[in-house]
This record gives structure tokens, sequence and C-alpha cells, in this order.
């Protein structure tokens, strides 16, 4: 394992190189987990494990809680071990973008940071972001809103991500009586493939906006896998199939849609529903990480992913002030090359840490409404309903 | 880039970059707030409280990433 060596970063790259040198698929996090727990204690936060095995670490309050902001990361990956080095600067590994780096700098900044009374900073390493069940999300959506959160994930040190399309997964299958290919009858995959190009013609007739190429705004479709057998009795033909959703229509809608034209004699099986979300420019959070990487000399690029996060779990069902930020280069995300450049990751700490900071501020300045001022309540819910 | 201010009628307003419509607030803006132009829909930032200056927000880019 190799050790940090820059006295000035030796404690948050440290933290960082112990992460994503433990291995964390998704389903067996648990020692990652305690790594996470193990570097928020040395911090000086106060951290433990949910039922659902989500990390967790809070900066307590000082004086009576009265707002919590929630930073938000994820600590399991996809499979693909890869070897742990820090080269010219560069660490890499597998996690190392996504999105241990973000979650990384989550604690570091978590510890570093001077907020106003009341005013709790929490930082969550979620399990199983990387499934289609997001089990971690789901638990800890179901906890009280907080007044504001961050999700983890990587946007570039001066990218905030502000909103994540929705995603619907459908197999599908047909078997039929096997007949010979010289006959008349079409075989089990020109019937599935024919029902495959009336799902994408319906689709087309669905775009929100035909004549717009933003990716974020129309349905993309992807055949994952397909398969054919015959055992000289039955034929079958199967395959798998991903929608990427913009806000427009919803996983429910496009079920619908499929189901209404699909013939009884084809098996589908829907998985993976997820609603696509967006926050608005003019978000608080949003601003914040803006303003603080204007303060770090950069320019902030806004920026919409046309893939799916703990984001799309937690913001509908919270509606408060939220975007997501991270260091790294999210083209690197589940790549064989994938690497973090630790300047940037400090940088990112630097950022986080200003950020976090005016946000806390900002929020200390309104009080707490009559019937809203439960803990960790946004007071005055600081931005209006994220656009839909 | 353009600045302007506050008028005695306690308007709080600069003219867009863009179209030079006043651009009007209900309350002294924050520094990076995102507004939008009436007149002529773009998004501008708030890079200046005194004297308010106003820019072109940046563009939102698309990512394919998770």
């Amino acid at each position: 394992m190799p050790t940090a060596t820059n006295t000035d970063s030796t404690r948050s790259v440290q933290a960082l190189i112990d992460l994503v040198s433990t291995p964390s698929v998704s389903g067996n996090e648990a020692a990652a987990v305690r790594v996470f727990v193990d570097h928020a204690e040395r911090l000086g936060l106060e951290a433990s494990v949910d039922e659902a095995g989500n990390g967790l670490a809070l900066r307590n309050a000082t004086g009576v809680e009265t707002r919590r902001i929630v930073l938000f990361g994820h600590i399991d990956t996809v499979p693909g071990e890869l070897a742990v080095e820090v080269i010219d600067g560069v660490l890499h590994g597998r996690g190392a973008v996504d999105a241990k780096g973000p979650l990384a700098a989550f604690l570091m900044a978590a510890s570093d940071l001077t907020v106003p009374d009341g005013v709790a900073i929490e930082v969550i390493a979620a399990v199983g972001e990387e499934t289609t069940d997001s089990p971690g999300a789901h638990f800890i959506r179901e906890r009280r809103a907080p007044a504001a959160c961050i999700i983890g994930e990587p946007s570039g040190w001066d990218g905030v991500t502000i909103g994540y399309k929705g995603r619907l997964l459908v197999k599908a299958e047909f078997r039929k009586e096997w007949s010979h290919t010289a006959g008349a009858d079409p075989s089990a995959a020109d019937t599935l493939h024919a029902w495959w190009s009336s799902v994408l013609n319906a689709i087309e007739e669905l775009q929100p906006d035909p004549s717009t190429t933003r990716l974020f705004d129309r349905v993309q479709t992807t055949i994952q896998s397909s398969i054919t057998s015959n055992d000289g009795l039955i034929e079958s033909a199967g395959m798998t199939s991903g929608f990427r959703l913009p806000l427009e229509i919803s996983p429910a809608q496009l079920e619908s849609t499929i189901r209404s034209l699909t013939p009884q004699t084809i098996d589908l099986r829907f998985t993976g529903h997820t609603e696509a979300y967006k926050t608005k420019r003019s978000d608080p959070v949003v601003r914040s990480l803006s303003t603080a990487i204007r303060a770090e000399g950069g320019t902030p690029h806004p920026k919409l992913k046309t893939g799916t996060a703990d984001f799309n779990v937690v913001g509908p069902a919270w509606d408060c002030p939220i975007a997501a930020y991270g260091p790294g280069d999210s083209a690197l995300d589940h790549t064989p090359q994938e690497r973090i450049d630790l300047d940037e990751y400090q940088r990112s700490i630097r950022i986080l840490t200003r950020a976090i900071e005016s946000l806390a501020d900002e929020l200390a300045m309104h009080e707490p409404q009559v019937g809203q001022s439960a803990e960790f309540r946004c007071a005055e819910r600081l931005s209006r309903r994220p656009g839909r | 880039m353009t600045s302007s201010t506050q008028s005695n009628q306690e308007t709080i307003q600069a003219p867009c970059p863009e179209c030079e419509a006043p651009v009007a607030f209900s309350r002294s803006p924050l520094y990076g707030e995102i507004t939008e132009c009436a007149a002529c829909e773009c998004e501008l930032e708030v890079t200046n409280r005194s004297p308010i200056r106003l820019e072109l927000a940046p563009e939102v880019e698309e990512d394919w990433g998770e």
C-alpha cells in the first residue's frame, strides 16, 4: 500500500489512499466502511455504522442543533480491482474517482471547516450505489430532510452537477417451438427484434422535443445484452435494454407505453425505476460551490449528467437545496484507467470547505419557521422547489 | 458585463448585458446568484454586488458520467 509523502497533505492523502486500497465492491463494503470510521474518529468526528451498513461521520453542532448539512458520498465501487499506486502525483486505483475521492474530500472538509452555532455537518459513506437498488441511499432517505445536501460524485474541481437523468431497465424474453429456418415462421429472434423496433418507434413519438440534440432532454436507448438459444425443441430470444430518461418522462410512463405495445407472448421484467431529477441553478448549494470555485481561481462549469446517482434517490425525497460535487474526471468512472490527480483532490477540499462555510452562514441567517423548527429542516426552504 | 444600482425608489436593478433591459431584484442580490432576464430569457450571474454587475452565466454542459 502506498503512503503519502507530502507533509502538508499527508493526512488527507493518506485517508484517500487507505480508502482506495480497501476493496469495496457493492455488497462487500464492510472493510472499507471500517476504514472510513477509523479516519473519521481520528479527525474528531463522531462515527458509526447504520443498519444498512452505511458509514456515518458527524461533526456535532455547537449548541443545539437546528440545521444539518449532509455530505452524501458512496463507498462502494464496481468490480475490477486495480493496482493502487501514486505515480507523478496521481493516485491510481478502483474507486479513486467514483467515488472515494469525493468521499475523502468530504471527510477532510467536514473536519477542517468552521460553522456557526447550531449547524451540524454529516458525512455519509453510502453502500450499494453502483447497484440498481441503491440500498444505502434508500435507507438514508427515510430520515428527516437535511437543510442542504451535497452528493459526492466526480464533477471535476471546477464543475457543479445540477441534474441526473432517470433510468429504466427491461429484460424481454420470447420462447416458441422450434421451426426450421427454411420455413415461413419467423424465428424467436425475428419476433423479438420486431418488438424492439416497435419500442424504438414508440420512443421517438415520446421524445419531449424531437428536434433537440441535448442528450439530457432525450430518451436514450441501449441494448445491453442479447442472447438466443435452441435445444432442438424450444428456441428462445432474450435481450436486456436500458433507457435513460429526461425529466418529462417517468419510468412508470415508459413501462406503461412498452407494455401497451407488447404481445402477451413476450415476457417483460422491468427493474431500476429511477426518476430524473434536476435542481435549479439558483439553488444555494450550487451558488456556494460556484462562488468557492471562483475564489479558487476557476470558472464554474454547471453540468447535467446522463447517468444516475444517489442524487436521484434523495433529491426528490428531501426536496432541499442540493448539488453534486467532487474531484476527478467522470469519464474514468468504471474504467481500468481510474485515477485521480492529488492536487485536484486537495483543491476540491479547499472549495468544499469554503462552500460549506458560506452555506452554513447563509442557513444560520434564517430563523427556523414556526412549525418547521424540527432539527435539520431548512429554514424557509432557502431555495424554491427544484425545477422538474 | 454591465452594472448599475439602486435608485431613490429603492429599485435594485442592473441592465442585462445581452439586451440592456433592466433586471430587477426584490432584495440585494447575493454574489454568485443566478437570475434570468425577463426580456431576453438569458441566464445571468451576479459577479459584483455593489455596484451590481451582471454577466452571462456559464453554459450548462453535458456529461455522461454516473
